[in-house]
């Protein structure tokens, strides 16, 4: 009987190994192994790309990612280094932490950015005129830390009993306390009577704690916008490594264990409690690390600086780059603090416009022309309209596009651009809408046609509408969209790997 | 003295009793199986066993200590480890990986060590590594070299419950606790499990403690039968002697119509 077994299941000559001569029967093992293999290979660029990224080893990722980041600081000037690079990196930096404990042991932690605070305030504590204390540095951070982390075991304690949306209630909660708490405690009437020593000033309330030494390490003072930008790369390649490293360890496999199931984590002699709070301390740690850079830099601390807002923009960047993902994270931050603020210029957000209009085309229409004819078909058309509107009414092509290039006096030819545009624009916005929704409404060749006067009508309501409020409320749709579109292509984040939950 | 031995277990689940003073035990070596209609407690006796429940009363005693009470991966770490009926594997990590990550416990370095690549961090790393290759080994082509980076979701069926054999092994433990390995499975694979386990204890050496309702691979396994039914041992002894007791065969069928009952 047990020669029979060693082959049950698979007929004599199917070799065991996939991609051999004869290929497996459908169904057995070896042919649902490789066929994951199949549905999981990505195809074109994108997959070429994703599996060139595979093969570099993972010190060749962070010179890759960290590389240009090293460089930037040569070729921008103060305010573009400060807004574009120092604030990335430190978004980067702090959304390293919220990886380890959502991404890494999936636990779902919304007071995260209370211990960003906890640093900021702890640090300002230490050494500030604001407290009259002017601790070195090379002391009050590792302290400021330690304390963090400590806090964040108090804190991973309720995640003994509590998971997913539990712990997130519980959590947002120590976030708003944390809130509340330094918009009181400055010894006003509002703020608590302390046992012994009564009412003091701890964190100056809702006017911040100002005055925060900028850092003196070992005697090495660290005050332009420069100096803390490297401080800030250096610390950054620092936790990714070290990352790196806990990640691939018994700790790590033991975080993914209980990400994917708690219950079989622990009979597997995972001690899950353990872990949990492991993995809320190494957050807060890094978090509160973070807060004494970010402290620093502000030279104060302020209370509206650890809101929610920060908490749902750490969350988008750790999303965005793929939970879990070290790169990613990096990725992440610069997408959402980058695009935002490259947007603010029209011709930025116009490239970007236009950009993502193309991609979302030829990533939705297949087969391949499709899409082309719906390009070629919407830049007939508009110089068609073109001419026709500007000999029939000369007012209708009269108007210029605002911050040219050459792009934007091509477009002078193309797009409709009425001077006393107002009326005109509100109606084209309205009946854009409606073309969406009857878009939506047919299939096949119609959808496609119908796109061609969609398209024109959408640069059009782009050029005389939105563009003029770019540094506003278009910025912020624009980045929606992108987000939306991003998340679209790739819904487990840039370097996420998609999760199966139930097969 | 036997390697496991449980004395007078109870659990209620609010008033269900759902073990009922249980006493049986497993001798170092042995295959027992544990068999018994739906709802019977099997599983309950296992989840008792690996402290997923603690007993209300009684002592479960391993190695001569008594483990109940006991945090689950504690007793994971005395040395006994089970597999699930509904298999929980991590799904969304490698074969290696499942295999390597159910080593936690026979290995002590720490975080720190791990960020800093020290050695005893490095060498057990090593060790964690050779060790899960071992375990997969022994499943011979079925777990063999080219699966082990490929997501353990991709398996199939019988790949995972053997994947899952592979994960209970590599905790270390010298007793293993397995919840129906061949449910799901077609006649090939099942003739298959059976080798398996015959397998598991004659040359790996574990003790084994398994819950079936496949009376074939009972049959063809188990030194010893011990048949429950709601929460109370009914009949133990060899798999004949079982399988012909009269309150077995009631548990499984329903008795026979009593002429006291034809009456009300």
């Amino acid at each position: 009987m047990s020669e029979q077994l060693g082959d049950t299941g698979i007929p004599a000559g199917v070799p065991a190994v996939p991609g051999g001569v004869d290929h497996p029967r459908v169904g057995v093992d070896e042919w649902v192994a490789s066929h994951e293999g199949r549905r999981e290979a990505q195809k074109g660029v994108t997959g070429a790309l994703y599996r060139a990224w595979d093969r570099i080893p993972a010190w060749g990722h962070l010179v890759i990612l960290l590389g240009p980041f090293a460089i930037f600081p040569f070729v921008a000037n103060e305010g573009n280094l400060f807004r574009y690079g120092l604030i990335t990196i430190l978004y980067a930096l702090l959304a390293m932490g919220l990886n380890v404990v959502v991404g890494f042991a999936g636990l779902l932690d919304l007071g995260y950015v209370a211990f960003f605070g906890f640093g900021a305030y702890l640090y300002g504590i230490m050494a500030s005129g604001h407290s009259g204390h002017h601790l070195q540095a090379e002391i009050a951070i590792p302290i400021a830390t330690v304390v963090t982390a400590l806090v964040g075991l108090l804190l991973g304690l309720t995640s003994w009993r509590l998971l997913g949306d539990y712990l997130a209630i519980v959590t947002l909660f120590f976030l708003q306390a944390f809130v509340i708490f330094v918009n009181n405690a400055n010894g006003g009437p509002s703020d608590f009577s302390y046992p012994f020593v009564g009412k003091v000033d701890i964190t100056g309330g809702a006017n911040g704690l100002d005055q925060i030494d900028p850092f003196n390490l070992f005697g090495y003072h660290i005050s332009t916008t420069k100096q803390y930008y490297f401080f800030t790369l250096i610390s950054l390649a620092a936790v990714m490594i070290l990352l790196y490293f806990v990640n691939e360890s018994r700790t790590g496999r033991a975080w993914r264990a209980l990400r994917e199931d708690p219950l079989a984590a622990e009979v597997m002699s995972v001690p899950v409690n353990r872990l949990k709070l492991l993995a809320f301390m190494f957050g807060a740690a890094i978090a509160g690390y973070t807060g004494t850079i970010y402290g620093a830099v502000q030279s104060g601390a302020f209370p509206g600086d650890y809101d929610v807002g920060l908490l749902i923009t750490i969350y988008a960047i750790v999303i965005l780059g793929g939970l879990g993902s070290i790169g990613g994270v990096v990725i992440g931050a610069l997408v959402v603090n980058g695009a935002p603020e490259l947007l603010r210029s029209s011709e930025n957000a116009r490239f970007l416009f236009y950009g993502v209009l193309l991609l979302a085309l030829f990533v939705a229409l297949r087969p391949w022309y499709r899409p082309v004819i719906v390009l070629l078909g919407t830049i007939a058309f508009g110089f068609v309209v073109h001419a026709i509107v500007g000999a029939a009414w000369s007012r209708g092509t009269a108007g210029h596009i605002d911050g040219g290039g050459k792009v934007g006096r091509a477009l002078e030819h193309w797009v409709l651009l009425p001077t006393h545009v107002n009326r005109i624009a509100g109606w084209a916005y309205f009946a854009l809408i409606c073309a969406a929704l009857v878009l939506t409404l047919i299939h096949g060749w119609w959808r496609t046609l119908a796109l061609i006067p969609t398209l024109y009508l959408v640069a059009f309501v782009w050029e005389n509408e939105l563009v003029q409020q770019v540094s506003g409320a278009t910025r912020l749709i624009l980045l929606g969209a992108l987000l939306v579109v991003i998340m679209n292509v790739r819904p487990a984040g840039i370097f996420g790997t998609s999760r199966v939950e139930i097969v | 003295m036997p390697l496991l031995e449980l004395k007078d277990i109870s659990k209620a689940f609010g008033g269900l009793k759902v073990v009922d003073r249980l006493n049986f035990h497993v001798d170092e070596g042995e295959i027992v199986s544990v068999i018994g209609p739906n709802g019977a407690g099997k599983t309950t006796v296992f989840n008792l066993i690996t402290g997923i429940f603690h007993p209300d009363s009684g002592e479960i005693v391993f190695e001569g200590r008594n483990v109940a009470g006991l945090a689950p991966h504690r007793i994971t770490k005395r040395g006994i480890a089970r597999t699930f009926q509904t298999l929980r594997l991590f799904l969304n990590m490698s074969v290696l990986e499942n295999v390597m990550a159910a080593q936690y416990g026979q290995t002590h370095s720490t975080s720190f060590e791990a960020m800093l690549r020290l050695p005893r961090a490095r060498r057990e790393e090593r060790e964690i590594r050779k060790v899960a290759q071992d375990k997969l080994a022994f499943f011979g082509q079925r777990l063999a070299g080219y699966r082990h980076d490929q997501m353990a979701y991709s398996l199939s069926y019988a790949n995972r419950r053997r994947l899952e054999i592979a994960r209970a092994m590599a905790t270390g433990a010298r007793m293993l606790l397995l919840d129906e390995p061949a449910a799901g499975m077609n006649p090939n694979e099942t003739l298959e499990i059976t080798e398996l386990i015959g397998k598991l204890r004659d040359e790996a050496g574990y003790t084994i403690l398994v819950i079936e309702h496949d009376m074939h691979v009972v049959e063809g396994i188990s030194d010893r039968v011990i048949a429950l039914d709601h929460g109370v041992k009914i009949a133990e002894g060899s798999f004949d002697e079982v399988a012909t007791h009269p309150l077995v065969i009631e548990a499984y069928l329903g008795a026979r119509a009593a002429p006291e009952a034809e009456a009300v």
